[in-house]
């Protein structure tokens, strides 16, 4: 086992910080001293030693590969949830979007209404269905401002179950 | 020049968490490593826990060497490791205590498969304050030249060269 320092040239870089003659002998107490460490050699590692580290490399990286898989799968997971939690939000909102439409606009006005001539009972029909509207409002704005106990998504299919109600018995008459 | 390409290819593999290609490393650095650390302490337990502690530490930062001395690099992280051990206190204690004590059953041990004169050297560089020995054992057993070990150490090359210098200087005068 012999220090090679890279090879470098230790006369010339000595000499760029001692004088010649000091450099001579900075240069000669480095090599005999180097050569005293040389010539009493340390002892080597036992064999069992380094077999137990290499099976102990062996572990930590059965670890580093376990932990990268994990990660891998919990980075697919959560992306594959991101999608999934994106796909139902845009169903959910389509479908509540064209429900509204459907429920408020086109089944809540029965077409006998506008055909009636009898505007006296028209009128308490209107009355009628105006009152459910406005309760129905009312509801909406609960939910809207989370005064409905925080379960949103029964709330919203309470009030889609109420409005079928009405719309079935305002058609029944 | 080949040398350095096949150890390029084991560092290589190293870094692709090939289990041969460390075990190769262990073979080349196993024996300058444990020396290092030998020299350091003058305790073989000890030598033996921080050569483990080195190469597992080194499963988990090789991904960071970035090129340039490997030997350097290498040496950089075994003194970090002898410093963490140094830095617990009590075990520290236990090393200054126990070195003579070392020291002396070592020379009657049975099983030492080397030369009694390697005590003598332990017992001089003992004599060495602990950053000359420090110094003398990284620029020996690192095969490092005395301008990356300036770069190790953070300081200028003159004052690395005038330390190493100082203690070689004494070791030689300990050692006749």
């Amino acid at each position: 086992m012999a220090t090679n320092g890279n090879n470098e040239n230790l006369k010339d870089l000595v000499g760029q910080f001692f004088n010649a003659e000091e450099a001579g002998r900075v240069v000669e107490d480095v090599r005999e001293g180097e050569w005293i460490v040389r010539e009493y050699g340390a002892p080597e590692p036992d064999s069992r030693l380094i077999a137990d580290i290499k099976a102990e490399i062996g572990g930590a990286l059965a670890e580093r590969k376990s932990r990268a898989f994990r990660r891998t799968v919990y980075k697919v997971a959560a992306v594959a949830a991101a999608i999934v939690i994106a796909v139902t939000m845009s169903v959910k909102l389509s479908e509540r979007g064209g429900e509204s439409e459907t429920v408020v606009a086109a089944s809540m006005i029965p077409a006998a209404v506008w055909e009636s001539d009898d505007i006296a009972v028209d009128d308490a029909e209107l009355g009628t269905i105006v009152g459910e509207i406005e309760e129905l409002e009312g509801d909406l704005l609960a939910l809207e401002l989370g005064e409905n106990g925080g379960n949103g998504y029964e709330a919203v299919e309470e009030l889609e179950a109420e409005l079928e109600e009405i719309e079935g018995v305002f058609w029944k008459g | 020049m080949a040398e350095s390409d096949d150890l390029g290819r084991i560092i290589a593999g190293c870094k692709d968490g090939d289990g041969e290609s460390f075990s190769r490393l262990v073979d080349i650095y196993a024996g300058r490593c444990y020396g290092y650390f030998y020299r350091l302490t003058g305790n073989k337990e000890t030598s033996d826990d921080l050569l483990s502690e080195l190469f597992v530490k080194l499963v988990g930062k090789i991904g960071r060497y970035k090129g340039g001395s490997f030997d350097g690099w290498l040496f950089k992280i075994a003194s970090n490791v002898f410093h963490d051990y140094l830095r617990d206190k009590q075990r520290q204690k236990r090393l200054l205590d126990g070195r003579k004590e070392q020291l002396e059953l070592e020379k009657h041990d049975d099983r030492q498969s080397y030369d009694e004169r390697v005590d003598k050297l332990q017992e001089q560089l003992g004599k060495l304050d602990d950053e000359t020995r420090e110094l003398i054992m990284l620029r020996f057993y690192s095969q490092a030249s005395f301008k990356e070990m300036a770069a190790m150490r953070s300081e200028p090359i003159g004052t690395t060269l005038s330390k190493v210098h100082r203690g070689l200087k004494k070791l030689r005068e300990l050692m006749k």
